[in-house]
C-alpha cells in the first residue's frame, strides 16, 4: 500500500492548488464548527467559573448584566455607580466582608481597577515579582500587562484621559508599579490594580498641589481671607504620587459619597449570602445579584446563536463534502486513461483501485491535521477574543 | 514459447473479430506484426497480454496458460513477465522519471521498490541515455526520451516477453532507431521474445520474423 500512498501524494503535489482548495474546503468545514463549539464552551467555562468564585455582587440598580461584566470581566461598559458608604455599611451588617470595586480608567488599553487588598485574597492572585501595594500611588499590575507592555516592579505606568479634548476632565496620574502577580489565567492578568484611593485621584476627587502657605508657593495665591486661601491658575498640581508630595494629597468632601461601580460582598456563609441578599431585595438604588445567574442567562443567548451557526455550517458541510465528491468523480473520469495504462501494465486491482481512495484519505488526514491545529491556535488565541466579543 | 491456439474474440456490440487458427513464436524470437490500421493488431496484442480474454481458444505463454487465469492472476503474470511499450508512452505526468520507470513497483501485487530495483532503474536510465533526466517530469522530455522512460519503465523487471504496441510510430527516424535498437538489443541479451506492431516497412528487416495480420486472421465478415 506504500506505493499506492506514494503515487497518490505525488499526484496531489502535482495538482497543487486543486489540493489547497480541496484541503482548505474540507479543513474549513471540520474547523469553523469544532473551533467555534470548542471556543464557546472554553469561554463558558471559564466565565461561569470566575461567576462561581464570585457569589455576590452589589451595584447600583440599572443592567445586571452591565454591574458583572464591568465587576468581574473588567469591560468598559460603566454601570450605575453606588457610594463608598455601602462598604461600611455592608461590613458593619457582620453577614459579609465587603470587597470596594471602581472600575472606569484604563491604562493603554488595560483596565485600572480600583479595590483593596481584601480583593487579592479573594481571588488568590500572589505577587510574582516586587510587593503588594501599600500606599496611593502604587500599582501592581497583572501577569499579561508585564507582559504586553514590558514593564515590572520598579516602573511607572500612566493612567489615560478619558477624553483628550475635555480640557476639564480627568488628567493622566503616573503610578509606580510596585509588583506583578502571578498569572492567573483569568480577567486579572489583564488588569492593573491600585488603592480604590487612588482611582479617585485619577478622577480628580482627591489631589495633591502646593502647599500655599509656604512663602515659596506667594506667586501661585489669589487672595488670603484669614486662614482661607484661594490660588490662582499658576498653582501647580502633582500628577504623581511621590514620597516628597504624597502629604499633601488630599480628598475634599466625605469619601463615604466617593463613587464605586460595585461591592464584591463576600458572605461568611451561605445563610448569610441569603440574609444580605434579602437586605437589598427591594433596595430603591441599589441592586444585589448573583453573577451565576446573569452569566447563565447570557450564555443561554450565545448558545442559541451558536446552535444556529451550527445548523448553518452542517449545511455549508454537506455542500461542501458534494462539491469534493464530484471533484473526485470528474478526476476519477479525466483519469481514466492513467488507470487503463495502470491496469494493462498489470497493476493489482486492489492498487488502483484504493489510488484515489488514498488521495482522499491524505487530503482528509491533513485536513483534520490542519483543522486541529487552527482550532489548538483557536483556543489560545481565540479565547480572550470570543471574550470580549461577548461582553460587549 | 508463445502459441496461439483456435482463438476467436470479439467486441460486444462489434461487427469485427479476430479468428487465429494457430500462431506459434518460439521463445527469444524477435516478430513484427504488420497490417492495415483496425485490422486487430492491438487486439492480438492486449490478448497475449491478458488484458483481454478471448471468447474461444487459448493463449499460452511459456507454461501458462494465460487465458485461463483469473484477473488477479493474470495482472500478476503480466507485471513480472511482460514488459510492455506503447506507442503514445503513457507515462504518468505527476511521476518524475525515476519514479515512471519505477511504476510497475508501486502498482504490482508482492513488488516493493527495494535499493537494488532501484539501482536497476538508474542503471536502465543510463542504459537508455536519459541517466541525467531522472528528477525531469514527462513534460520536459522530447519525444524520443519519453518513450525511452517506457522502455525502461517495461524492461525494469526484466520480463521474458516485450509487448510493443507501435512503439516508433510518434518517433523521428533517428529516435525510431534508438528505440529499436533498445528493445532488440534487450530480446537478444536476455533471451527474451519480442512482439511489435508496427506499421514501418523499413524496420521490418531487422526482425527475426514478420507475420502478417491480414493472413493470421482469418476471420471474414459476413455479408
Amino acid at each position: 500500500m506504500s506505493g499506492v500512498f506514494f503515487l497518490a501524494w505525488r499526484y496531489l503535489l502535482w495538482h497543487r492548488w486543486k489540493t489547497v482548495i480541496l484541503l482548505l474546503a474540507v479543513t474549513l468545514v471540520i474547523y469553523v464548527p469544532l473551533g467555534l463549539q470548542l471556543l464557546v464552551q472554553q469561554t463558558a467555562t471559564d466565565m461561569t467559573a470566575r461567576a462561581d468564585r464570585s457569589p455576590l455582587l452589589l451595584g447600583g440598580r440599572g443592567s445586571p448584566l452591565e454591574l458583572v461584566l464591568n465587576s468581574l470581566y473588567f469591560s468598559a461598559g460603566l454601570p450605575p455607580a453606588l457610594n463608598y458608604g455601602q462598604v461600611d455599611e455592608l461590613r458593619a451588617s457582620g453577614l459579609v466582608k465587603p470587597i470596594p470595586l471602581y472600575v472606569r480608567f484604563q491604562s493603554q488599553g488595560h483596565p485600572i481597577v480600583g479595590t483593596n487588598l481584601d480583593y487579592f485574597a479573594f481571588r488568590g492572585l500572589p505577587i510574582a515579582a516586587g510587593r503588594q501595594m501599600v500606599s496611593l500611588g502604587e500599582a501592581v499590575i497583572g501577569a499579561r500587562v508585564a507582559e504586553r507592555l514590558g514593564i515590572g516592579a520598579g516602573e511607572s505606568i500612566v493612567s489615560s484621559p478619558e477624553s483628550v479634548f475635555d480640557l476639564a476632565g480627568v488628567y493622566p496620574l503616573k503610578m509606580q508599579v510596585v509588583g506583578v502577580l502571578a498569572s492567573a489565567y483569568s480577567q486579572d492578568d489583564n488588569a492593573i490594580f491600585v488603592d480604590v484611593k487612588t482611582a479617585w485621584v485619577i478622577q480628580g476627587l482627591g489631589h495633591g498641589h502646593q502647599d500655599l502657605a509656604q512663602p515659596e508657593s506667594a506667586a501661585s495665591v489669589l487672595k488670603k481671607d484669614g486662614d482661607r486661601i484661594v490660588a490662582n491658575a499658576a498653582l501647580v498640581q502633582y500628577n504623581e504620587i511621590t514620597a516628597d508630595n504624597i502629604d499633601s494629597f488630599h480628598f475634599h468632601g466625605d469619601s463615604d459619597h466617593n463613587p464605586l461601580t460595585a461591592i464584591l460582598p463576600v458572605p461568611a456563609d451561605d445563610k448569610a449570602g441569603v440574609l444580605i441578599q434579602g437586605r437589598y431585595q427591594s433596595h430603591p438604588q441599589l441592586q444585589i445579584v448573583q453573577p451565576r445567574a446573569i452569566i447563565d442567562e447570557l450564555l443561554d443567548t450565545v448558545f442559541a446563536v451558536q446552535r444556529y451557526v451550527l445548523v448553518a455550517m452542517a449545511l455549508v458541510g454537506v455542500a461542501t463534502a458534494a462539491v469534493v465528491l464530484l471533484v473526485f468523480l470528474l478526476s476519477l473520469r479525466a483519469r481514466r486513461a492513467e488507470m487503463d495504462t495502470m491496469s494493462r501494465l498489470g497493476g493489482s486491482r486492489v492498487a488502483i483501485g484504493s489510488l484515489m481512495l488514498a488521495e482522499i484519505v491524505i487530503v482528509l488526514l491533513a485536513s483534520v491535521l490542519l483543522a486541529a491545529l487552527l482550532t489548538g491556535a483557536t483556543l489560545i488565541w481565540g479565547g480572550p477574543l470570543l471574550q470580549a466579543v461577548v461582553m460587549n | 514459447m508463445i502459441t496461439i491456439t483456435d482463438l476467436r474474440f470479439q467486441y460486444s456490440g462489434s461487427d469485427f473479430a479476430l479468428q487465429v487458427e494457430q500462431l506459434v513464436i518460439a521463445a527469444a524470437q524477435s516478430v513484427a506484426i504488420v497490417g492495415p490500421s483496425g485490422s486487430g493488431k492491438t487486439t492480438l496484442l492486449n490478448l497475449l497480454a491478458g488484458v483481454l480474454l478471448p471468447d474461444r481458444g487459448q493463449v499460452r505463454v511459456g507454461n501458462e496458460i494465460v487465458s485461463a487465469l483469473n484477473d488477479n492472476a493474470r495482472r500478476n503474470f503480466r507485471i513480472r513477465q511482460m514488459g510492455m511499450v506503447f506507442q503514445n508512452f503513457e507515462l504518468l505526468e505527476y511521476l518524475s522519471v525515476l519514479d515512471n520507470i519505477l511504476l510497475p513497483l508501486r502498482i504490482g501485487s508482492g513488488l516493493e521498490a527495494t535499493g537494488e530495483l532501484r539501482s536497476r532503474a538508474v542503471e536502465l536510465a543510463g542504459h537508455v541515455g536519459i541517466g541525467d533526466k531522472l528528477k525531469r517530469y514527462p513534460n520536459q522530455l522530447s519525444q524520443g526520451e519519453r518513450q525511452r522512460v517506457a522502455v525502461s519503465r517495461a524492461l525494469l523487471l526484466q520480463p521474458a516477453l516485450v509487448l510493443a504496441d507501435e512503439p516508433t510510430g510518434n518517433l523521428d527516424p533517428s529516435n525510431k532507431t534508438v528505440v529499436l535498437d533498445l528493445l532488440l538489443d534487450y530480446a537478444r541479451t536476455h533471451s527474451a521474445t519480442l512482439i511489435t506492431v508496427t506499421h514501418d516497412q523499413e524496420l521490418l528487416p531487422r526482425f527475426d520474423r514478420v507475420v502478417d495480420f491480414r493472413v493470421l486472421n482469418q476471420w471474414e465478415p459476413t455479408v
